[in-house]
Formats: structure tokens, sequence, C-alpha cells
């Protein structure tokens, strides 16, 4: 039983389902459009909440997908359907012939120039936990100049009506807290704030962190939005917030502002996913048949979604997902 | 044969005729009475005063006969009103002109009290009591002819009022259907009647005008009488106060609920939302529907195109306010740190630039502006540089004009103070309000399109013209509020290609952004922009470009190119 079944996205999700599938004797076939697999976490240093560094789990999942046929630098450009499944059509113009589709396409990082107010782009010391997270990885940012005083600006792109994005993204509450601690332990004596609307601690571990940003790491956490920014005549950056539970408006003046930035919908797979009948829920993710036990399966039958195409989600939940996306499809195959 | 001076069938008119003239007149002192003290001194002063009197003349004959303004939107439209308020006006005219030369038949003429009494009466029935001379009785059919040739294109209208241009049409209640219809039977009855002369005809051609005239205070037909009363007003200078008061009741009764604000309205690009047009405002209020007519006032995002549009003229966003005004919002506002404000603009500055709340929140702007008046060379300071204090514009769009006017001294005296000649503003919003309500004598406002332009225009400022096409959106309190058109045009004519939106100038859509709204929510006024943006990107562009910075936030969330401030255009064509 040597079924191909084609993944298309080769980060976390695509990379563990990958693994899953192959046990279980079926031929995954990875189509990832970068030069290399890993995804978004490829790019990451340390996890929360203990931070453990990503390359460790980079590598393990890497090492089990070493045996995986994958193409790279390579985009799905048609796709068809038909009584013996489906066939791919290639950007290098290869064709694949397919029983199940995975859909692993992951997000896009919120582009946070469509927060002006915030000064992204702009100003040249306000930066995105993206690139702070580079800076931990590489120790190199020229913005970063033994600042004495740094701000996290969470929600930045969710829970936002005026952005269009009203959903959570789940993982910058506690990314914020980690990179907070993080960057203190860099820079012990600065001052290190984060301006949040709640801290969404949902995970194990999680509010421990957050005890322990305040506790040990003497981290300001404040309740309320920075609603715009500024520059002094220094190129210092000055933010006007809301601290909510003192009701009041406070300014600060400060070297670093990262933002931390949502997920949203990785839409290069836009053109695919239209091809294939697959619509986007509210927030514009991709619909999935429902929340339960219809969360891996699509309105088209063949067809699975796995990780952050479905929703914003941390690396655990999507490693949750993927397997049981391989489930899924064994099942699928095995009707 | 009709050897009479009276008929029976006289009386519904009479009747008719003497509850309407005791309705409007009660009506008029009413409104009149109450206005407040300096308002009916300026009222009635304006009637005597040449140039207002002129105007009133002027107005009352192209507004409320002839329809010039509806002419201009709608010929179409403008024929059926016309025909039917100034034939209908020119047969009362002759009429009463006639009775100086009607032949009674058979020679019996009424005497003294009885002849004041006919004259009530025989122009509306002529035919039946007395002969005419060939050529009054001539233009009576002619213009007879010409109402109803109006009244057809109105029938036409109702059927499918897409023939007409008209998209949506306001929506009646009973009472104004059975007027309507009235309304339309009356001449074709009179004809009838007088050709035929068949008694039932002029039974029914008076009842009808009985019906019409006994409905008309409680319609929207009240608008023929009010109109007149409305214009004087409006010439006097008189200004919205209370709700359903003096000249703001004169305005109510004056809006025929024709609906071409509905067509108009952003809102309307929502079929649900159409209901929130200002027409409907209108009869809402009127009708005294106060928590409808709240709930509008408080929907409307204040772009004033059903201002622009309106035929009566009807200031219906100043009635919003004052409904608005009228409206306790427990808005609990703290406006002690305005004392502590000190202003960080030193006395040297020759202009003096504020960039306001919604800018502070656009930088690219602030940055724009602050590398255009370097390259000119220009002496100039940021009035709110480390944050300032707001225009007052949010407080007077929720009717908090106290709140609003505490602001605006402040701000006042900041402004005063820096000794500035000249006050730029890059925010419509703020510049609306600096130029209704600051009192800055000596100190020019100008927004930062028309400073831009004048720069350029003097030389002062270099710039090179680039390949972009650029589409302009005129924001709506600097278009349809000042008629800011011109100047930003020619800026970007300067610096690139100017193509035309579907809608522009007056016409312009509102982005969906405005202030103006306390509960439109997000997805309604997404429609609006979505609309808006489909209007601009008629031809094309490369890049939107507005002036103003809510615009600007609002397009960039739904543009599928590039959406830009005025001034970002400009300092990316600097010549270095």
């Amino acid at each position: 039983m040597k079924e191909n079944i084609l993944i298309i996205g080769g980060g976390a999700a695509g990379m563990e389902a990958a693994t899953q599938l192959q046990k279980m004797g079926l031929t995954p076939i990875i189509v990832e459009k970068s030069e290399k697999l890993g995804g978004h976490i490829a790019q990451w240093d340390r996890l929360f909440p203990a931070f453990h560094p990503a390359k460790d789990v980079v590598d393990q999942m890497l090492n089990q997908v070493k045996d995986v046929k994958t193409y790279l630098n390579t985009e799905v450009t048609d796709i068809q359907k038909d009584n013996n499944g489906f066939h791919a059509l290639l950007s290098n113009n290869e064709t694949i012939d397919a029983k199940a589709v995975v859909l692993a396409t992951g997000f896009d990082v919120f582009k946070a120039e469509r927060k002006q107010e915030y000064g992204y782009g702009i100003y040249n010391n306000v930066m995105t936990s993206v690139e702070l997270e580079r800076f931990f990885k590489t120790g190199k940012d020229a913005r970063i100049n033994n600042p004495k005083k740094i701000g996290f600006v969470h929600c930045v792109g969710a829970r936002d009506v005026k952005v269009c994005n009203t959903y959570c993204s789940k993982v910058c509450c506690t990314t914020a807290l980690k990179q907070a601690c993080e960057i203190r332990e860099v820079f012990p004596d600065a001052e290190v704030y984060t301006f949040y609307m709640d801290l969404r601690m949902f995970g194990p571990g999680y509010e421990d962190l957050y005890l322990k940003t305040q506790k040990d790491f003497d981290v300001k956490c404040i309740r309320g939005r920075v609603c715009e920014v500024s520059e002094d005549m220094d190129g210092r950056l000055v933010i006007k917030a809301e601290d909510t539970l003192f009701g009041k408006p406070l300014k600060m003046t400060l070297d670093v502002l990262v933002l931390m930035c949502s997920m949203e919908k990785n839409k290069s797979i836009d053109a695919i996913q239209a091809k294939l009948g697959i619509a986007n829920n509210s927030d514009g993710f991709m619909q999935n048949k429902d929340m339960y036990l219809g969360m891996n399966g699509t309105s088209q039958d063949g067809v699975f979604v796995a990780g952050a195409c479905i929703a914003p989600k941390s690396l655990p939940d999507t490693i949750g997902e993927a397997r049981s996306v391989a489930t899924q499809v064994f099942n699928y195959i095995n009707r | 044969m009709n050897s009479q001076i009276f008929h029976p069938f006289v009386l519904p008119f009479v009747l008719g005729m003497a509850f309407v003239l005791t309705y409007c007149l009660v009506g008029l002192v009413r409104v009149v009475l109450q206005l407040p003290k300096e308002d009916r001194k300026k009222f009635l002063r304006s009637l005597v005063t040449p140039k207002i009197a002129w105007a009133n003349i002027r107005d009352l004959f192209g507004d409320c006969l002839f329809h010039v303004k509806i002419w201009k939107r709608n010929p179409i439209l403008g024929y059926m009103h016309s025909t039917i308020a100034f034939g209908w006006f020119m047969i009362i005219v002759i009429g009463h002109i006639m009775l100086f030369t009607l032949k009674p038949l058979e020679g019996v003429e009424a005497e003294g009290f009885a002849r004041t009494f006919t004259n009530f009466y025989y122009p509306i029935f002529y035919k039946f009591f007395a002969t005419e001379t060939p050529v009054f009785a001539f233009l009576m059919d002619f213009f007879l002819l010409v109402i109803i040739s109006g009244i057809l294109i109105a029938v036409v209208k109702k059927i499918h009022s897409r023939i007409v241009g008209v998209k949506r049409v306001t929506k009646f209640g009973f009472a104004d259907n059975m007027i309507r219809f009235a309304l339309w039977t009356i001449f074709p009855f009179r004809l009838i009647a007088e050709k035929t002369n068949i008694m039932a005809f002029w039974w029914l051609y008076s009842f009808d005008l009985l019906i019409f005239m006994c409905m008309l205070p409680f319609t929207r037909y009240m608008h023929i009488p009010t109109e007149a009363l409305f214009i004087l007003m409006r010439h006097a200078g008189l200004k919205a106060r209370e709700p359903r008061k003096g000249y703001n009741l004169a305005q109510l009764y004056s809006c025929p609920s024709c609906g071409l604000c509905i067509d108009a309205c952003p809102m309307s690009v929502n079929d649900k939302n159409s209901g929130n047009t200002s027409a409907y405002f209108m009869k809402k209020l009127r009708n005294g529907d106060s928590e409808d007519a709240k709930r509008i006032a408080e929907t409307c995002l204040m772009c004033g195109k059903c201002v622009m549009i309106c035929p009566v003229s009807i200031e219906s966003c100043d009635i919003k306010f004052s409904q608005r005004a009228a409206t306790p919002y427990y808005i609990n506002s703290d406006h002690s740190y305005l004392e502590n404000v000190e202003s960080s603009s030193s006395d040297i500055s020759t202009v003096l630039y504020f960039a306001g709340c919604m800018t502070q929140l656009t930088p690219i702007i602030m940055r724009a502006m602050k590398q255009i008046m370097e390259a000119a060379g220009e002496e100039y300071e940021f009035l709110d540089k480390d944050g300032g204090i707001c225009c007052g514009r949010p407080m007077l769009l929720s009717g908090k004009v106290a709140e609003a006017q505490a602001m605006i001294a402040k701000n006042t005296e900041l402004i005063k103070k820096s000794g500035a000649k000249k006050l730029v503003l890059s925010c419509p919003i703020c510049y609306k309000v600096f130029k209704d309500e600051y009192q800055l004598e000596g100190i020019e406002i100008q927004h930062h399109t028309q400073y831009i332009n004048e720069l350029i225009k003097n030389g002062k400022l270099k710039v090179n013209k680039g390949n972009v096409n650029y589409v302009y959106h005129d924001p709506c309190e600097l278009g349809r509020a000042f008629g800011v058109y011109d100047e930003p045009r020619e800026v970007l004519e300067n610096v690139g290609n100017l193509r035309k939106a579907k809608s522009e100038k007056e016409l312009s859509i509102c982005c969906g952004g405005s202030l103006g709204s306390f509960n439109l929510t997000q997805k309604e006024r997404d429609e609006i922009t979505n609309n808006s943006v489909a209007d601009l990107m008629f031809n094309n562009p490369d890049e939107i470009v507005t002036a103003c910075p809510l615009c600007l936030k609002t397009f960039a969330r739904k543009s599928p190119v590039a959406v830009k401030d005025i001034a970002e255009v400009v300092s990316e064509q600097l010549t270095s």
C-alpha cells in the first residue's frame, strides 16, 4: 500500500504529518515554497514557556523527514481531482498524483506597517517580535544598541477591528513575556514594559512564566493599549498609552519598541485553495469541517488541513494537529 | 344652463381651503413665536432688508416653482416637479386675474358679500359658472395639460423609478400614498368636468381638493406651503437650535421626502441602511418618532452629501446635531488638565503646523510635512509636537458644545501666543472646526493641500512631475464643507498624472471611517469603504491620494493599491 499523500507546506505541521504518514506505510510528498524545511519555527531562537531551544525541536523534526520525498523552492501551481485522486502540477513542471492532500500552509506574520500609529517602518527603533527573535538568534540588530528602556506592545494586528482581525493570535502573549525575560537577560540594566489587553496564559507552565516574568525578571506589565508612538529630537520613541488599572493615560520614552505581530493566514495558497473549493472562515483562515471531530477535514473529500492555516496556534498544538491529520488521512485511504 | 352663482359641490373645496389656510396661519405664528427672541428679530428684519428680500424672491420662484436645483440634478424629475408646481401656480394666478373678465352665464352676477364669497371658488370651478375670453380659456387649458404631463411622469416614476434615473425612492405610509393619489387625480377630474360638465366629476374634483387640503398638514405635502417660510428663514441666517422647534420645525416640514438623498447617502450601499438616510430622519422627527430620529441622528456619518444634493437646501446635518445636543449622553469628560498645557512652540515661527490627533496616528504625514516645509525654507513650528489638545470637533459631533468650547478656548490661547501668521492643518476634521468655531483674527488658516499648492505656485517648493497615476479622494470636511476641490488637484498635477474617480468633488463618497457616526458597525463601515474604493478605482489609478488622515487609515485597509496622503506624495517628488 504505497499511496502518495501530497503535503503542501514544510513547516512544523507538514513535517510532523509526513513523519507520521510515513510510519503508517503511506508515501508523503512535501512541497515547500521556500528553500528549506522548518517554516517559521526554524527562525525562532527559544520556545516558551521553558526557553527550550527551537533548534532542538526543529532538528529532530528534520531528522524524521530526511527520507521523505521533498520539493524545495517549489509551489503547487494547479491541482485537479478525478476518480483516481488528485493531480498536482508543480512550479518545476513536474506532476504529482496523490490520493489525498494535506494543506499545512501555516501563517504569515501581520505586516506591522498597517498599524501606522505604532510607527513601524517610520521610526528607526520600532521592531517586530520576529526581528527581536532574530536578534536573540544572531545577536545582531542595528536598532538594539544597549537599550535602557524597552517596551512590548501586545495584540498588534490581533483583536483589532480596525485592521479587520478580530481574533486572538493565541501565542503572542506568552511570546512577549518570554522575549521580555530574554531581553532582561541580555540587558540586565534595562527597564522592560509590556502593554497588554489581557494576558492569555492558557497552557501548562504559562501562568508560571507570567509570575516569573514579574518576580524574577522585574518586567512591568501594564494593562492598556499603546495608542500612538512618536519620535523625539534624539530619535527615542515617545509612546502614549493608558494604564487601565490606574485609569490614567501615560506617556513614556523608550529606546526600543517591540510589536507583537499577530498571525494572519498565509495567502500564497489562496489560488490552490480556491481550486479545491475550500472556503475561508470569518477570521480569514481555512474553514475546516467542524471544530471537534472534523477539525482536520474540509468540505472537499480527500483534502485535509492541519496547523496554523486553520487558526493561530502554538507549536505543541500544531504538532498534535499534524499527528491527528495523519490518522485521518490513514483512515481515509483505508476507508 | 348653469344659471346660478352657487352649487353645493363647491363646499368640499371651500371647507378644505378654509381648513388649510387656518392651519398654515396658526402654524406660521407658532413657528415664529418659537424662535428665540434674537432670531425672531433677525428674521423680521431680514424681510425688509433689500438684499435679502431680493434673494427671497429669487429663491421663492427658482426653488418653489421652477425647481431649478432638481433640474440641475435630473432634468426629468425637474420637469415633473416644475410642471406640477408652476402649472398649478399659473392656474391659480390666471384664475384670479380672470375674476375681472369672467362673463357670468345668463348674466347672473353675485353682488356684495356673495360676490366676495363667489370670488373664493370661481377661479377653481369657473367653467361651471361662467365663460371666459378665448385667450384665458386657452391658457387655463394649456397649463392644465402641462400639469397632467408632469403627473404622467410621476406615475411612471411610481411604477418604475429607474426609468427616470432614481434607484431608491422613499417608502410611504397610507396617508402619504392616499394624498398622492388625490393629487394625481385632481387635474384629470377637473379636465373631464370642464370638458363634459358631468356633475359627478365636478363633485369628484371638489372632493379631491378637500382630501388633498385636509391631509396636507399631516403628510409630506406640507412642504409646499412651508418651503416658502423656510426660504425666508434660511436667508435670514437662522441656525438650527432645538430639534423640533422654530427654524428646525420649518425645515422639518419643508422636506418633501423626495428621497434624492437616499441614493446619495453612502450608507445606502446596504439596502438595510437606506432607512437611516435623511429623508427618513426628517420624516421620523417630524412625526415625533423621537427614538428613531435619535438613532438615525447617531448613525449618520455627517458627510454632508444629503445636504449638498437636497433640492430644498435643508441642513439635515445641523438638525441631527441639534438632536444630538438635546440628548444627554453620559460622557464623563474631565478637562481640568487644560490649565497645565503649555505651548511647545516659540514665538519666532511664521507658520504654525497643527497635526491634530488623527495625524499623530499617521506619522508619515507629519514627517512629509516636515520635509516639505524644510524644502520650501519655511520658518515653521509644530504646535502639538509633544501631544496637543484636540481641536474639539469630536465633542461637537457628539453635541457636547461646552466641552468642545473648553478645548477651543485653550487652543486659541496657545495659537495666539505663538505669534504665528499662518496656521496649517493636515486634517480636514480639524480644519472644519478651526474655520467654523475658532476666532483667530489675523491668522490665516490653511489646509495643507492649500498650503502646499501655494508653496508650489509661488515657487518656494520645487517638485518633479513623476509618472504615477493618482486618483484624488475629496474628504467630506474639506470638499463639501469648504469647496476645496481645485488646490489638491493642482498639486497632484504638478507631481504626477491625475485620473478621475467615478464620483468626484461634491459627489465624492464618504470613506466610511467618519467620526460622525456613533453606531455603525465595522461591517457596515467596511461596505461603505469598499463602495468608495471601487468608485475611486474606476479609472485604474496606481495610487489613491487623499488629504485626510482618517480617510487614509480607512482606505488603507481595503484598497487594492497604495493609499497615500497628498503630503507624502509631494514629499516623494521633492527636487533635492
